[in-house]
């Protein structure tokens, strides 16, 4: 029996390949319709309003690898936000400003172990435990901040919004950061358990692989990468909206699945997400630019989403039609 | 290293079924002990007992003489124990030289895994079976693309590669075919040599005569006997296997199936596991499959069924026909029990009424005559002498046997002309399988033709007209009259063609 | 698994007869004065029967297995509200036309729902949660902000005023609607195939059940299910807003749950996503008895359904 080298056999060693050319293709688009695109300062402003969806991308693709889900990411988000924006205020120091974020990423952290205990030591699927959680946490935020307002100090917003370390947007070193975390992590013996678990999580058992542990922590990890997004939007936006992180979950999923990662889990990156967030991101540009009346705007993202959600379906729906 | 590993007295249950009650086991280093048992015994059960994957409800285990818990698959590699199972412990997704050093890989000073040194010693392991690959395999194949055999000896090798002291072989030789099985046992003379030890838990005589120093039987979850090879014959072995002598005995009398118009004709029949298969059927007769597990026969029966893709002429009473959905193929008559009852046979939650009725319900009517297929239902089962405590209750209280009839019931209350069986005696009591074979005499006799395969020799030669036995995707060897005896059959299934016509 | 020694509607049942006993302890309860009691209690149930009905073609989806789910059941109740509101405008005899409109509409959104989920093999939570999105985009177009209608007179009569014995009209229809969903689940072809394909895909294959079809039409009945969901809650309400249907997606997931019916598929009944319905109104209504904000309403169904999958879907451990 011949061995066949066969797209999934492509798709599964380099994952990365069909996000780099969809990433491409949304940029030279981009770029039509917005020829200043790559100036320093509009690069800038775009990738700072990318960011949180790519630290989003990050956390889920991490999950996706590892079997699992998580929808309760964006209300994550939200708690965090509100969190900054009621305890450090408009008026706030700079060192409560860092304190709090301390306990947002803890806050963070806490509600991916609350996930990960349910799912990988009481054993209950991930997809309605984390849509049960979302809803916890979203109230959460709510409940903290129930009319959008507060805020965090303006310098300090200011300092995400204007900052360039040599020339070179914020979100550019925070990308090649875990760029570097994962290409070293996915070298070491314990990023072959991710994939281990992600793959087969029986097999990974038989072979003694720590897979309840495994499973656990990547929904720390998931939690913990959305607080960090939670930081960014807020210091993006400057204010409180308990609703902030409403959309922000399924967009995050539709990220990863446009980066690569199979949905079932063991295959895939985090270069691919972070290609995957930004498409989608300059997606959702490009509708803004290309004047779209406002009353369909809402059904061309959520159209979008749906084709970029349905795309991997299709592609294999053709290929065993024509095997 | 250490020296022996006592088995004594376990007890394991899953849910209401007892899969061990008694379970017994000596392994020595220096030695292989056969672990035997007919399906159903208990032999996988013990296997995973001492590979910590499940917990024990009772008994005890010693190591060099000490009481050890073995509590996960960790602890017994930290003990120095392997296993190589049935179900592959390999992860799919990954690639060869991943799965043999996942947890184990060389590390480089970074902390990261030394790719270099991996996939030199994978090369190195890979040697160790060189001249019995069909293809070339590579320490970067993901294992997903490899065939069935080579992915078994991934897993040999990925067991070895522990060096463990005890290594348990689970049924490894299933999937492998004749050479592969041979430069296996050099290697497990090799092992022996360096001091280890190994369990072997097969049911296949011929191999386990080959290879075996000791033996310990197991029947319906006791061990019911051990000894030296040397001391006990292969008859000896089966009658401790089995109750009686050989439910073998059975006699199928004279059969006037050359009369018969031909149902059945298959011309060149091909999927990805069946490389041209032709033959022709009588009508009433009782045609065998055999050949060792996985050379093809399951995609035969599923692709009569309609349920397996295929190229190929197949034609019913003269009539071409291609079934896309096992529906057509219900409709024409066609009836399958699959290999795998809990997986494609039975709706495990649900009812054993459900179960029964489940491809029958459209001829009872809008509302549904619950009371009429109650009755029907009853009758099926009574017909089949099953043993249940109620319609209502859920398949799963039943036992291997019974839940075995359900799955013939099901088919049998439509009345089918031909009925595909894939391997239905297997893990079903001894009492059942007389039933059954009591039961498809009569069948035949009635009209209606069956093709069967099963993995037993006994069964083939004791219940059929003729057996066709496949090897590799094709028809070897077919064995009929005088020439259907065991020693035909496996000489044909190990793919040397002794006797019998093509 | 555990095995219960009560039913889970039985004991849903048994909650919710609790939860309003204690109600009863609350400022401006019914205190013990049992005919405020009984009105009140009728009351909930009136309530329950809108989520009640949205969360039927919940309960088919979720029986279906492979995590089956319908998250664009709200934004479907929604759409069908709004095009009811639109089309009879207040005119009885439009009333029956709006009604067909609506469970057709709700049936092709399902049907979408169902091909994506059956041949391109998205998972039902990502379908019908981007399929919601879909809806909700097509709402603001077909509505630019604001529609003009009116429900019809013979609406309110039949939903909202008491019918028979001074039992809301509402009531009677969903009993009469559940006895339909047993009817189908328990008496029919296809529902003893639902169940199967719930149970185990390959059996059921192999024992002759049209998978693909049956998966297709358990999305597409629920899409319709959905419909006539919206078609009662406006009926009900009388007005439309943007986020109508919103609320019932959450709790109608967390009443199947309560009801019993196994999220792994293969198991349950309507009637325990009737009791669960109770239940959860029952909880929502007392929250806002006790004045809690929506936060707090959130943040209690969050935690109920948690608590809920934890006693009932346990799955198996890795050593068993």
């Amino acid at each position: 029996m011949k061995k066949r080298v066969t797209w999934d056999f492509l798709m599964a060693r380099y994952p990365a390949f069909f996000p780099l050319i969809l990433l491409v293709l949304s940029i030279a688009i981009n770029l039509f319709l917005q020829p200043n695109m790559l100036d320093r300062e509009t690069l800038n402003s775009n990738m700072r309003v990318f960011l949180p969806l790519i630290l989003l991308a990050v956390g889920q693709a991490i999950v996706l690898l590892g079997g699992g889900i998580d929808i309760s990411v964006g209300g994550v988000v939200s708690i965090v936000n509100t969190i900054l924006a009621t305890r450090v205020g408009l008026d706030g120091s700079p060192e409560k400003m860092w304190q709090f974020v301390l306990i947002s990423l803890l806050a963070g952290a806490l509600a991916g172990a609350i996930n990960g205990f349910f799912i990988a030591y009481l054993r209950l699927q991930p997809i309605i435990t984390t849509y049960a959680t979302s809803f916890l946490y979203a109230g959460l935020a709510l409940f903290i901040l129930p009319n959008p307002g507060g805020g965090i100090p303006a310098d300090i917003s200011n300092l995400y919004r204007t900052s360039t370390p040599l020339g070179l947007p914020l979100a550019f070193y925070v990308i090649a950061i875990l760029l570097l975390i994962w290409v070293y992590v996915s070298s070491t013996r314990y990023g072959k358990y991710l994939f281990a678990v992600g793959g087969k999580a029986e097999a990974a058992y038989e072979t003694a692989v720590p897979v309840t542990l495994v499973q656990f922590g990547i929904y720390v990890i998931s939690g913990f990468m959305a607080a960090l997004a939670g930081i960014a939007i807020t210091m993006l936006s400057g204010s409180g909206n308990a609703e902030i992180g409403g959309q922000m979950t399924l967009n995050s999923i539709t990220a990863v699945v446009i980066g690569g990662n199979a949905f079932s889990g063991g295959i895939g990156g985090v270069a691919g997400p972070i290609m995957g967030a930004v498409t989608l991101s300059l997606i959702q540009n490009i509708i803004s630019f290309a004047r779209i009346n406002t009353w369909w705007e809402t059904l061309v993202k959520a159209t979008i989403i749906v084709v970029a959600l349905a795309a991997p379906g299709v592609i294999n729906l053709i290929r065993r039609r024509r095997a | 290293m250490a020296k022996s590993l006592s088995v004594r007295n376990i007890i394991k249950r899953y849910g209401g079924v007892v899969a061990l009650s008694d379970g017994n086991l000596d392994v020595r280093t220096k030695e292989v002990v056969a672990l035997i048992g007919a399906n159903g015994s208990g032999k996988s059960t013990m296997s995973k007992v001492i590979n910590g994957v499940v917990v024990l409800d009772g008994g005890q285990l010693l190591l060099d003489d000490k009481p050890v818990h073995i509590s996960s698959p960790q602890s017994a590699k930290n003990m120095g124990i392997a296993t190589v199972f049935q179900e592959l412990s390999l992860i799919p997704q990954m690639t060869v030289a991943e799965n043999i050093w996942l947890t184990r890989e060389p590390m480089t000073a970074f902390g990261t895994v030394n790719r270099k040194a991996i996939k030199d010693k994978t090369e190195q392991l890979l040697s160790l079976f060189r001249g019995t690959y069909k293809t070339d395999l590579h320490p970067d194949d993901p294992v997903a693309s490899l065939p069935p055999d080579e992915k078994q000896i991934i897993e040999i090798l990925k067991a070895i590669n522990l060096d463990p002291w005890m290594v348990i072989l689970d049924e490894a030789t299933a999937s492998l075919d004749g050479r592969q099985v041979q430069r296996l046992f050099e290697l497990i003379g090799d092992w022996k040599e360096a001091g280890k030890a190994v369990v072997f838990v097969s049911h296949r005589m011929e191999e386990i005569f080959r290879i075996a120093d000791k033996y310990s039987v197991l029947r319906n979850g006791k061990t019911v006997g051990a000894g030296k090879m040397k001391d006990i014959n292969e008859k000896e072995l089966v009658k401790l296997m089995i109750e009686k002598e050989s439910v073998f005995t059975f006699t199928r009398g004279e059969t006037k199936a050359n009369e018969k118009p031909i149902y059945l004709e298959i011309k060149d029949l091909r999927t990805d596991t069946l490389h041209g298969v032709s033959f022709r059927v009588r009508e009433g007769e009782l045609v065998g499959i055999g050949g060792l597990r996985g050379q093809g026969q399951r995609d035969l029966l599923l692709s009569l069924f309609g349920d397996v893709p295929y190229s190929g002429t197949v034609k019913i009473f003269g009539n071409e026909s291609k079934f896309k959905h096992p529906r057509e193929a219900m409709k024409k008559g066609v009836a399958l029990v699959p290999g795998d009852r809990a997986r494609e046979g039975l709706l495990y939650i649900r009812s054993i009424l459900e179960n029964l009725q489940l491809p029958s319900w459209a001829q009872y009517g809008f509302p549904l005559r619950i009371g009429k297929a109650k009755k029907d239902a009853e009758q099926a089962g009574a017909s089949l002498n099953l043993k249940m405590a109620g319609l209502g209750e859920p398949v799963s209280s039943l036992s291997g046997g019974n839940a075995q009839k359900v799955v013939l019931g099901k088919w049998l209350m439509r009345k089918p002309r031909l009925l595909l069986l894939d391997d239905p005696t297997k893990g079903v009591d001894v009492g059942t399988k007389a039933e059954f074979y009591a039961l498809l005499t009569q069948l035949c006799n009635e009209g209606k033709t069956i093709l069967f395969y099963s993995s037993t020799d006994e069964e083939l030669v004791g219940l059929c007209d003729r057996v066709l036995v496949v090897h590799d995707g094709i028809i070897r060897t077919e064995l009929s009259g005088a020439s259907l005896t065991k020693e035909n059959l496996i000489a044909a299934s190990l793919g040397t063609s002794k006797g019998g016509a093509l | 698994m555990k095995r219960f020694i009560i039913s889970p509607p039985v004991a849903a049942l048994i909650l919710a007869i609790v939860l309003f006993l204690l109600s009863g302890f609350l400022p401006n309860s019914y205190g013990s004065d049992v005919k405020v009691a009984i009105a009140q209690a009728t009351n909930i149930v009136r309530l329950a029967v809108f989520l009640g009905v949205i969360a039927a073609g919940q309960t088919l989806v979720i029986i279906s297995g492979f995590e089956g789910i319908d998250l664009s059941a709200g934004s479907i109740v929604t759409l069908t509200a709004i095009l009811t509101y639109v089309m009879v405008k207040g005119e009885d005899n439009m009333v029956l036309l709006a009604l067909l409109v609506s469970l057709v509409a709700g049936a092709i959104i399902g049907l979408l729902n169902g091909a994506g989920i059956t041949f391109l093999k998205i998972s039902p939570f990502v379908m019908t949660l981007g399929m919601a999105g879909m809806v909700t985009g097509a709402i603001i177009v077909i509505n630019h902000g604001n529609v003009s209608g009116k429900v019809a007179p013979i609406m309110t009569e039949l939903i909202a005023r008491p019918l028979v014995f001074g039992i809301p009209g509402a009531i009677i229809i969903w009993l009469i609607f559940g006895v339909l969903i047993w009817l189908l689940l328990e008496r029919t072809t296809f529902g003893k195939n639902l169940f199967a394909i719930g149970v185990n895909r390959v059996t059921a294959k192999l024992s002759g059940v049209n998978v693909t079809g049956t998966n297709l039409a358990t999305y597409s009945l629920a899409g319709a299910l959905a419909g006539f969901g919206g078609f009662l809650v406006v009926g009900n309400t009388g007005v439309v807003l943007i986020q109508l249907g919103q609320p019932f997606l959450f709790p109608s997931i967390a009443a199947v749950a309560v009801g019993g019916t196994l999220l792994s598929g293969g198991k349950g009944s309507y009637w325990g996503t009737m009791a669960g319905a109770i239940v959860l109104t029952l909880i929502t209504s007392l929250l806002t008895t006790m004045q809690m904000p929506d936060s707090v309403r959130r943040m209690v169904l969050g935690a109920t359904l948690l608590i809920l999958i934890s006693i009932y879907g346990r799955q198996q451990a890795l050593r068993q």
